[in-house]
């Protein structure tokens, strides 16, 4: 398995009166090479379990394994360069830094691993390329429109070649054009062997051919049906 | 092809210029006030440097032991006859009478110092001459000759001209011709002198022939300094000893005293500054917290967001720093500490004004680098490092 959580619970605030258990126990499996969605409601604790899968941090209790490491009591500096090594992050706000430049955006993970400049633009004119964005590569993020920085966004998630891509609702600002387009290339991706975790409320993304499994998460639990 | 850990530094140093870009108006306006109070910081230091040196170099000549008679706690002329009684004290190189006194311009509202003594019985009288611009002191030989500081020269209009004439006591005029001017590395004590002969001095302020002002002593052994003051002060208990040392430690406590005060004030500044940085720094705007957050969940490791905002710090720091005291020397060299002279000097602004040589020491530079860039780059990182630590879970949210 490449993701597997065991009786996995995180709390926030531990010990303190604001304290929240987000997951509770949660068991779960996800293969390689398989594109899954994440649904539940707002406060049910998709981001939490996404966040986990992600490696931003570790579970208060329980097992997690990610791409082959254990991720409970990893410090954050390992949970850090596993989550650089293994993970790409596509999200709702596509969170790209609106001054700076399409081109430096999608670099942006692979400054911290030493590459030079020429090879980082080189790797980042490929992926533009393969998304049909190369007219934008110097305009500021900012200034691009919804769709392009969507497919910005999904540039700087494959630009260190993870095998894992997690995307926190995708296609929440997109019209169903480019929402198509989005799972066309997740599709895509799926194809290349990459595994794929999408978190949506979307019927688009979750009724989409390619999507092998739905996990549903309701007050901290997996929904089984 | 250069190892990975230095170009992983170059990429964050880079990434560190584009992140200043960005936001060039909050960094520029930080960086301007940061050369303000960095500026100020070290005008007052090369100012009092300035003064200190100066003080040096004019004091580099002066007698080693210097007395005057006191009667009913004020100076009066002290007799030439002391002279024999100071030969009786084993140790004294020799003992030149001096006339040490101020004239008052009235036309031209100046204070003039009058010093006079006998420039061939001193023992080091040639090297007196490196005191001086161009010229010679006046010889004894030479009557009704005169150096004079840069300042005299400007007030009584003496670039062209070379005699001029001082009133005496009963409103006769006595005239001298001018024999040679200061330079300008003493001017804080030559700038309004007037040096000439003992004979001429006497004869302009109506002082008998058997007195001077004060009688100057030059020791054979330095380290017998101290001692021979005391023999002095005890077999002439009407005089007062002054040593060299005492007249050096008086200019250096005097400007000491205040360029501590004033850098309390800019320390208070400097602080202020810390403070507001610190607030700035702690309290990131919200755009700054996202863009660590997004950081971190690209795979920024802590370290390398603290090294980033460590090199805008310290560009931001090292550029407020070199402009601050090149502001400072500026300052100081070309526009003579008019923002601070007066703090510093205190009466001796009024007249005649004299030019400063700023004097900067590596010393003084890793000074105001402690107490401005040290505290900031404190006062930027810790907060940064704090917002760093945490997970950066609230982008996914």
């Amino acid at each position: 398995m490449l993701i597997e959580l065991d009786n996995t619970t995180k709390i926030y605030n531990q010990g303190k009166p604001n304290e929240v258990t987000a997951l509770h126990g949660v068991n779960l499996q996800i293969e390689g090479r398989t594109m899954v969605c994440l649904q539940g409601a707002s406060g049910s604790g998709k981001s939490t379990l996404l966040a986990i899968i992600g490696c931003v941090f570790p579970p208060t209790s329980g097992r997690a394994s990610i791409a082959g490491k254990q991720l409970s009591r990893m410090p954050d500096r390992f949970l850090t360069i596993h989550r650089r090594e293994k993970i790409g992050f596509i999200f709702q706000q596509f969170n790209l830094l609106p001054r700076l430049s399409v081109l430096d955006n999608i670099t942006l993970p692979l400054l911290p691993l030493g590459i030079s400049p020429r090879e980082r633009k080189t790797k980042a004119r490929k992926l533009l390329g393969q998304l049909s964005i190369s007219h934008r590569e110097n305009f500021p993020a900012g200034q691009i429109s919804g769709g392009e920085m969507q497919r910005v966004a999904i540039a700087r998630a494959l630009i260190n070649n993870q095998p894992i891509i997690l995307a926190d609702e995708p296609t929440a600002h997109l019209d169903s054009r480019l929402s198509m387009e989005f799972m066309q290339i997740m599709t895509d991706l799926k194809a290349s062997g990459k595994t794929i975790i999408i978190a949506s409320h979307d019927t688009l993304v979750s009724e989409h051919p390619a999507i092998d499994k739905i996990i549903n998460i309701k007050d901290g639990r997996i929904d089984v049906p | 092809m250069l190892p990975k850990g230095l170009e992983k530094q170059l990429n964050i140093l880079d990434f560190s210029l584009t992140s200043l870009w960005r936001r060039k108006l909050k960094n520029l306006s930080i960086m301007l006030v940061f050369a303000l109070v960095i500026f100020l910081l070290g005008s007052f230091q090369m100012l009092t440097g300035a003064l200190t040196s100066s003080a040096e170099a004019v004091l580099e000549n002066t007698p080693e032991i210097t007395i005057q008679k006191m009667s009913a706690g004020r100076q009066e002329a002290i007799p030439l006859a002391y002279i024999e009684k100071l030969r009786s004290i084993y140790g004294i190189r020799a003992v030149i009478p001096r006339i040490w006194g101020y004239y008052f311009d009235e036309s031209n509202l100046a204070n003039f110092t009058i010093l006079a003594l006998e420039l061939g019985s001193m023992p080091f009288d040639s090297n007196l001459n490196l005191t001086l611009a161009h010229g010679h002191f006046p010889k004894k030989t030479e009557p009704g000759t005169a150096v004079i500081g840069r300042s005299v020269q400007d007030i009584l209009g003496l670039d062209k001209r070379r005699t001029f004439s001082l009133f005496r006591p009963d409103l006769s005029l006595k005239s001298f011709k001018v024999v040679g001017v200061f330079s300008q590395q003493t001017d804080l004590l030559s700038n309004d002198l007037i040096v000439m002969n003992l004979t001429d001095a006497r004869d302009l302020f109506g002082i008998p022939v058997s007195m001077a002002t004060d009688l100057c002593i030059y020791v054979a052994n330095p380290t017998e300094i101290e001692t021979i003051a005391k023999k002095i002060a005890v077999l002439l208990p009407d005089t007062r000893v002054l040593t060299k040392s005492q007249i050096q430690k008086t200019y250096q406590v005097v400007f000491s005293w205040r360029s501590g005060l004033a850098s309390i004030c800019l320390l208070t500044a400097l602080v202020a500054f810390a403070i507001l940085a610190w607030d700035k720094a702690s309290g990131l705007s919200p755009e700054e917290k996202r863009e660590i957050g997004i950081l971190k969940i690209l795979g920024w490791e802590t370290g390398d967001i603290l090294a980033v905002r460590f090199w805008e710090s310290t560009l931001v720091s090292a550029l407020a720093f070199i402009i601050g005291c090149t502001a400072a020397y500026i300052h100081v060299a070309f526009f003579d500490a008019s923002l601070l002279k007066a703090v510093m000097v205190g009466w001796s602004v009024i007249h005649p004004p004299f030019k400063l040589l700023p004097s900067v020491t590596l010393a003084d530079l890793l000074l105001i680098f402690t107490f401005s860039v040290l505290p900031f780059l404190g006062a930027t990182v810790i907060p940064a490092w704090r917002c760093a630590t945490v997970p950066p879970d609230s982008v996914i949210r």
